[in-house]
């Protein structure tokens, strides 16, 4: 082995300086450094749970059974040397990392050297960030407005352009002349409500002498329905809307439709930014007794749902943990990018590597969320019979709860003494497993819904026997994790006759009390004297609980005469009825001599004893008075719940829900929070400490934990993060929407990573700018349209967006604002544009997703078995607005996806902007866009008089807003012209493409001319320009 | 190259220019061998050019294929107790069933040079057997269709992350100018069960720009979505429009100067040349008479798996970065006896034949083939012995797949399980190492080829993966 002081000293030439002077000044190594580097480089790996290479480095005794340490010998210690690289090979450690500094190197090979001292009692842990010392966590400041003074004419209209100068200015830039007018109605009206504006529109404003057209515009296109609609496309995004529910088998999700309106609503009138988050955290609890304060649960409740690992698989299994686990990570992530900008998913494994968040304060997020999920919950809109359902809804939470503080109380009144019996009663029915189980387990009786219904089972002997015993050997079953004595009856008779139609003789009586679960054990069941039959019945009169419903099972009778022998063996067996699924369960394998037996029968006396230990504290723990309390309670839960049935339907609407109808292996929470423990590695079957709700910490030492009171509710939590969340001191808050309402109208935020604030995200371009906007959106209360127009009036906003070869090389990204915004319209944008340029657009808000043309067989490619088919509408559902499409989460609509319209699968905050052949071709396929040409040029012919100028002006004013110019005049009037004589030659070819779409031509226009126009139509709508706002 | 373009290699450049140190020369000169970029790196190094992948969908099963277990044959009908499985998940379907043994009903031989043992059901494959490489020691995490698929796909079992095919994309670039660099065919397969689901996101992009997503080529209707112009437009009126509205955006370009717009013309072109490049490609009538030969006349009906071969080979040719095949039907949970021979017939011929007819053109060496399905099968048999009609369950901790060319040392098994294939005993190859070892034959190295998202750089990988260099060439 290459003496590793050497090693050192080959690694990087800088370093060698340091070690030359090395023995001389090799002093007492501080243990600091050193349990920072473990912590920081070693540890993620070789910590007690882990244990990777097969030990830990946590301990001071894990450190020395490691063997990795010679304490005085460095060349010896395996630690140092695999962080060292040998040659021009990297260094086997840290596995995944980069390599250690030699300065750090140099720390373990003093510390080993100097005797690896390691101080009493110190234990390592994985590292966490602490530092608040970030831009995001600090308290915002009302900036002051930064002193400029410009030339430019138009300039420094908002103080917004104060602080855009101030940057440019430093870096030596100017900003651009304000747009046009048509250039800026366009863009403005795209921005606020998504369409194009109208030609005459643009005339007027363009024509507008006022000195406030401008705010008039403004104040018209806020006012408009469309701009709900434009705007919550944006937040469906964040929140990740769709109409089904993804993951494998993406079931339709019929009702989430409501959300949507319900956020289109919200923008239209201009709700306070605080009272949407808090609807849509806890609405139910901070505005009760409202639709909205429903409705707006529908955003916990957007994203993807693991149907399989909800329905399909219990909660007490493995994977439907997992999958409950995933779903409240789903709803903590979406809640805190959405509104706080933050990664916290990140501490769902480990400690957040960057930014200050542990693991703690993640899971504490997630109990936050415990006690919902995500299902159909009723709305009404009318408010007394909200109020009513609230009520028993309340009273039925209520009676849940208590019910679960009743059965903690009798925990408790047990103390330790009832835990430690409980835990070891459970380690000895462990050990109480059959051996060598056969599949053959016994008889089992249909299954019914209450535990008074009596059944039988009967052997007959074939002739009279005197019979002096019987035993009863009970069924071992680990469905529902019952076990052993599954299905033994509660309270039962052992009854005979010798005739089938005599009185029934009874052998024994075990009705006077229940019979505790005997387990393996066999029961014996014995009469007075010997008696003489040939019928042997069992009749249970209370029956066993299997899982909300209970049932009969026995593995085996034996029926014993003077000798000894078991007259049972083999013979025939009737009963009141069996469900008979050999071979596990059949009437006789009753007799077939196979029944399970204990691997260590002398467990059970053992168990005996602690049973009855266990009974006779549990007398004195369930007193009458408890009984009858939770009596009391049962009877309130079940009649609110019947009550609630009650009342009139209400409408539905998909979102978080703690009551609703069970669907298989899916149960609501009935408001009862889940536990919540830390998962190591975020793996569930690795629990640490449990949790309580919580949220992160802003600041250094500050108190993360929500205040809530011993008995809260359910909703008290999400409604105590809601206001957390709203708090006017939240930085996090007002500069994520601030940012997100920025990057609406610049197409980038002033932080251009929208969902993280922290240490991997991009810090703001303009932070004093961010706080400022922030700051005058909390003073407007709130106000997000008057945010808006607060930028639209900004010189900034209005700058021309023509780019010089000098701006796209100094700021590519224009991130100094020195010209305005252009980019391509996003997907749905472009739909709706057409749709509107065309006239077919159809303008009503709201309702059931719709479903426009889309190629066939799309679903059908990816089908699942009973996934239903995609079937067309017609009529006006074909020219919906493309918010209203129908949104499959594993095929999104293809024409939309092709220009980056999200699966809304995982959050996207920032659409890409592809420029692709495939998008190309839906422009020129598309039977939407094909459709869309052909009523544009039928509108030209219809609406602008009979010249062709005129038409083509028409197209082109509807389209782009503007003229056609003389440079462009004849490249399209000979396109036209080859086109005419193209129909003319071919009338047939002229009338097909007059019937694409379902919309019918019409009829009394000439239709080589409307091909023709069609044709130049088709061009328009291709165009860079028309499809970009500018 | 339009801005977005010009970002996007900034963003390489930059990722490689921080981490120098690290990278490998191969890994620097490839990623950088985009078309545009060429200039800027030499040629890639990486032995293969291009991935064929015959993704078999349904996880076919390795005891009636390539691994075979003689020992069954003593063995089969005994019950495994619980003991066996050492708490290993099962699925739903026969958690609570007993677990008996089951022999495979076909016969195993020795084929070529090196003796690779390959079933009867796979004639073909066995006359190629020195030119491929059998693992037989494949890990993966997943226990059910759809996660398992995603995994091998994206590296992650929740949807969400970039395909494999999306990441060569993105970090290799495209070859050719007429064809997207990533296509997707799908085929039927013969058996008669329900098919897995196959999700567009399964070629998704993910989080890397949607240029990089897979195209799925189809068999009926257009075979690229929006490809065919609509009735009453004509080859020539597409081209009046292109040139008219090519002249409109150019003359708005010297307006705006946004270079966006010129890529929007370059698009548009090369959509107009898909609209002719790609029906050709999936013309296969001028193919001579010995192609359907050696594919097998299915090769003549479209939408069949050996007609998507055959597609497979001409993409290749035209220089298609990442082809991937997917073939329905292998979930057999029953009727194996029945269902998997048909699902042989189907890929067995053809998949051999991608082999030899790429090796006779002298493209095998730059292409790397992997014929394999998303996990194994389970030793016992799903409901009973009933040798005409058994079936056997999902298992996930062994699997058999093959390699062919691109790199890939021919002519080798590489890996082994025990005796009942339910555990690797010897050299475990897991899909993150399938991953590296592909993108170590395309000359990039995995733990270089990441994308920053949301705060965190990410790779197909993950923080997994090793090259497999035992079966490199």
């Amino acid at each position: 082995m290459v003496d590793s002081l050497s090693r050192l000293t080959q690694t990087p030439a800088a370093i060698c300086v340091i070690l030359l002077s090395l023995p001389t000044l090799m002093a007492e190594p501080d243990f600091d450094a050193v349990k920072s580097l473990l912590e920081s480089r070693c540890l993620s790996c070789h910590n007690t749970q882990d244990r990777k290479g097969d030990f830990s480095l946590e301990t001071h005794e894990q450190m020395t059974d490691s063997g990795q340490v010679s304490p005085g010998s460095p060349e010896e210690s395996g630690l140092l040397q695999v962080v060292l690289s040998e040659g021009n090979e990297a260094p086997s450690m840290p596995k995944d990392g980069t390599p250690l500094t030699a300065a750090e190197a140099k720390v373990l090979h003093d510390w080993i050297a100097a005797g690896a001292k390691w101080p009493a009692s110190v234990t390592l842990s994985q590292p966490a960030v602490t530092s608040f010392d970030w831009w995001s966590f600090q308290p915002i400041r009302n900036p002051p407005i930064p002193d400029v003074q410009t030339d430019t004419a138009s300039w420094l209209t908002s103080p917004i352009d104060r602080f855009v100068l101030d940057r440019l200015q430093k870096k030596g830039m100017q900003p651009s002349d304000r747009a046009d007018r048509r250039t800026l109605i366009r863009r403005v009206t795209y921005d606020l409500t998504g369409l194009p504006p109208t030609p005459a529109q643009v005339e007027a404003f363009v024509n507008d002498k006022a000195p406030n057209a401008w705010t008039k515009l403004i104040d018209r296109l806020l006012d408009a329905p469309q701009y709900g609609e434009r705007w919550a496309r944006h937040w469906l995004d964040v929140v990740k809307y769709a109409d089904t529910c993804g993951y494998d088998k993406d079931k339709l999700r019929p009702n989430s439709w409501p959300y949507r309106d319900y956020v289109i609503r919200s923008f239209n009138e201009d709700k306070p930014w605080t009272q949407f988050v808090q609807e849509q955290i806890a609405g139910d609890v901070i505005y009760p007794g409202t639709s909205d304060g429903i409705l707006g649960l529908g955003f916990v409740a957007a994203g993807p749902w693991d149907f399989i690992g909800h329905v399909e698989v219990p909660e007490s299994k493995i994977d439907g943990r997992v999958a409950r686990n995933l779903d409240r990570d789903e709803m903590v992530t979406n809640t805190l990018n959405a509104f706080c900008s933050v990664t916290i998913q990140c501490a769902r494994c480990h400690n957040h590597k960057f930014d200050p968040f542990s693991q703690e304060h993640y899971y504490s997020l997630q109990s936050v969320f415990a006690a919902v999920d995500r299902a159909e919950r009723v709305y009404d809109t009318d408010p007394k019979i909200e109020q009513r359902r609230r009520e028993l809804t309340a009273a039925q939470t209520d009676a849940a709860n208590k019910l679960r503080n009743l059965e903690k109380e009798i925990a408790d009144a047990g103390g330790d003494e009832l835990k430690q019996l409980n835990a070891e009663i459970k380690t000895l029915s462990d050990q109480t497993n059959p051996k060598d189980k056969r599949p053959e387990y016994g008889y089992h009786s249909a299954l019914v819904k209450k535990n008074n219904i009596a059944k039988w089972v009967e052997v007959d002997l074939g002739e009279s026997v005197e019979v002096t015993h019987i035993i009863l050997n009970a069924c071992h079953d680990e469905f529902a994790g019952i076990n052993s004595g599954f299905g033994f009856p509660v309270r039962f008779r052992v009854e005979g006759r010798i005739n089938a139609g005599d009185k029934l003789q009874v052998i024994q009586d075990f009705t006077g009390s229940d019979f505790r679960n005997p387990r393996l054990i066999p029961v014996e069941a014995k009469p007075a004297a010997p008696v003489a039959v040939r019928f042997v019945r069992v009749t249970a009169t209370v029956l066993a609980e299997r899982q909300n419903d209970y049932m009969l099972a026995l593995s085996e009778l034996q029926i014993f005469d003077s000798t000894g022998k078991n007259v049972a063996h083999g013979k025939p067996v009737n009963a009141v009825d069996s469900i008979e699924a050999p071979v596990r369960w059949r009437k006789s394998n009753l007799t077939d001599g196979i029944w399970p037996q204990a691997e260590k029968p002398e467990a059970f006396v053992k168990l005996e004893k602690l049973q009855d230990t266990q009974d006779e504290l549990l007398k004195h723990i369930n007193t009458p008075e408890r009984m009858q309390r939770k009596q009391h309670l049962e009877q309130a839960r079940d009649k609110a719940a019947a009550e609630i049935g009650k009342l009139p339907k209400g409408r539905v609407v998909y979102a978080a829900a703690t009551h609703f109808n069970r669907r298989g292996n899916f149960m609501p929470t009935q408001g009862v929070p889940r536990t919540v423990k830390v998962l190591h590695r975020g793996n569930i079957q690795q629990p640490l400490d449990e949790v309580s709700p919580g949220v992160i910490p802003l600041r250094a030492n500050s108190d993360w934990k929500l205040p809530l009171a011993e008995n809260h509710s359910e909703g008290d939590r999400r409604a105590a993060l809601a206001k957390w969340i709203t708090d006017p001191n939240n930085p996090l808050t007002w500069r994520s929407i601030a940012n997100r309402i920025w990057q609406y109208h610049f197409g980038r935020g002033l932080v251009e990573s929208p969902n993280d604030f922290g240490r991997m995200g991009q810090q703001p371009t303009h932070p004093k700018l961010l706080d400022w906007l922030a700051t005058e959106f909390i003073q407007s209360g709130w106000d997000v349209k008057a945010l808006q127009k607060l930028i639209v009036m900004s010189a900034t906003y209005q700058q021309s967006a023509k780019m010089t070869p000098e701006q796209i090389e100094r700021d590519p990204k224009n991130s100094l604002l020195a010209r305005g915004a252009r980019f391509r319209l996003p997907a749905e944008m472009i739909r709706d544009n057409a749709l509107a340029i065309s006239g077919l657009l159809v303008k009503r808000l709201g309702g059931p997703s719709v479903r426009p043309y889309q190629p066939p067989g799309l679903w059908k490619d990816v089908v699942y078995s009973n996934v239903p088919k995609w079937k067309q509408d017609h009529g006006d559902k074909l020219y919906r607005r493309s918010l209203y499409t129908f949104w499959k989460r594993s095929v999104p609509p293809p024409n939309l996806q092709m220009f980056d319209a999200p699966s809304r699968e995982a959050c996207v905050l920032h659409r890409s902007r592809t420029n692709t052949p495939l998008a190309a071709l839906v422009l020129m396929n598309d039977p939407t866009f094909v459709e869309a040409a052909r009523k544009l040029g039928e509108r030209a012919m219809k609406e602008a008089g009979q010249g062709d100028e005129e038409r083509l002006t028409f197209i082109f004013r509807l389209a782009t807003s503007r003229r056609m110019t003389d440079e462009e005049r004849p490249l399209v009037k000979n396109v036209l012209a080859r086109a005419r004589k193209h129909y003319s030659d071919r009338p047939l070819e002229a009338k097909k493409l007059m019937q694409i779409g379902e919309s019918p031509a019409d009829d009394s226009l000439n239709v080589i001319e409307a091909a023709s126009f069609a044709t130049i139509a088709t061009v328009l709508l291709n165009l860079d320009e028309t499809i970009t706002r500018n | 190259m339009n801005i977005q373009d010009l970002n996007l290699m900034q963003t390489r450049r930059e990722l490689l220019g921080r981490t120098s140190a690290g990278i490998g020369s191969v890994a620097l000169a490839s990623l950088l061998n985009d078309k545009d970029m060429a200039s800027a790196a030499g040629p890639a190094v990486g032995r293969a050019k291009r991935v064929i992948y015959l993704f078999q969908s349904g996880a076919p099963s390795q005891f009636e294929l390539l691994d075979h277990k003689p020992k069954l044959d003593e063995l089969h009908g005994k019950d495994l107790g619980p003991e066996f499985f050492k708490g290993q998940r099962q699925t739903g379907m026969t958690a609570g069933q007993k677990k008996q043994v089951c022999r495979s009903i076909y016969r195993f031989e020795k084929h070529g040079d090196s003796g690779a043992e390959i079933s009867e059901n796979l004639p073909h494959l066995a006359n190629v057997a020195d030119d491929i490489c059998i693992v037989r020691s494949m890990q993966t995490q997943a226990i059910n269709h759809d996660p398992a698929i995603t995994f091998f796909q994206t590296g992650f079992q929740q949807a969400g992350r970039p395909s494999m095919g999306a990441w060569v994309s993105y970090g290799l670039g495209s070859e050719t100018e007429d064809l997207p660099a990533y296509v997707v065919m799908i085929s039927e397969g013969s058996s008669k069960r329900d098919s897995q689901a196959l999700y567009g996101r399964l070629w998704g992009s993910g989080f890397l720009p949607s240029a990089h997503q897979g195209v799925k080529f189809r068999s009926q209707g257009d075979p690229v979505l929006y490809l065919t112009n609509p009735d009453g437009i004509s080859r020539t009126q597409r081209r009046d429009i292109l040139n008219l509205s090519n002249a409109l955006n150019r003359k708005h370009f010297e307006q705006v100067g946004d270079p966006e717009t010129i890529t929007r013309i370059r698009q548009a072109e090369l959509a107009f040349r898909m609209q002719a490049s790609v029906p050709d490609l999936m013309d296969t009538s001028s193919e001579p008479e010995h192609t359907f030969e050696m594919y097998g006349e299915d090769a003549r009906t479209p939408g069949t798996y050996a007609a998507n071969c055959l597609l497979a080979r001409r993409l290749a040719e035209q220089g298609v970065r990442f082809i991937q095949l997917y073939h329905r039907g292998w979930d057999q949970h029953g009727d194996l006896p029945r269902d998997l021979p048909a699902q042989c017939g189907d890929v067995d011929q053809p998949s051999a034949a991608l082999i030899t007819d790429l090796k006779q053109r002298g493209m095998l060496d730059d292409t790397l083939i992997i014929w394999g399905g998303e996990f194994g099968r389970t030793v016992y048999a799903q409901g009973g012995l009933n040798m005409d009609r058994y079936g056997r369950d999902h298992h996930p901790r062994c699997f058999s797949i093959w390699m062919a060319g691109g790199g890939i040392k021919p002519g080798i098994t590489y890996g082994r399980t025990d005796d009942f294939s339910f555990d690797v005993v010897e050299n475990p190859m897991h899909v993150y190492d399938l991953h590296a070892t592909m993108l170590h034959c395309l000359g990039v190295d995995h733990e270089q080829l990441t994308y920053k998202y949301q705060g965190r750089r990410y790779r197909l990988t993950d923080v997994h993966g090793e090259v497999v260099e035992d079966i490199l060439a």
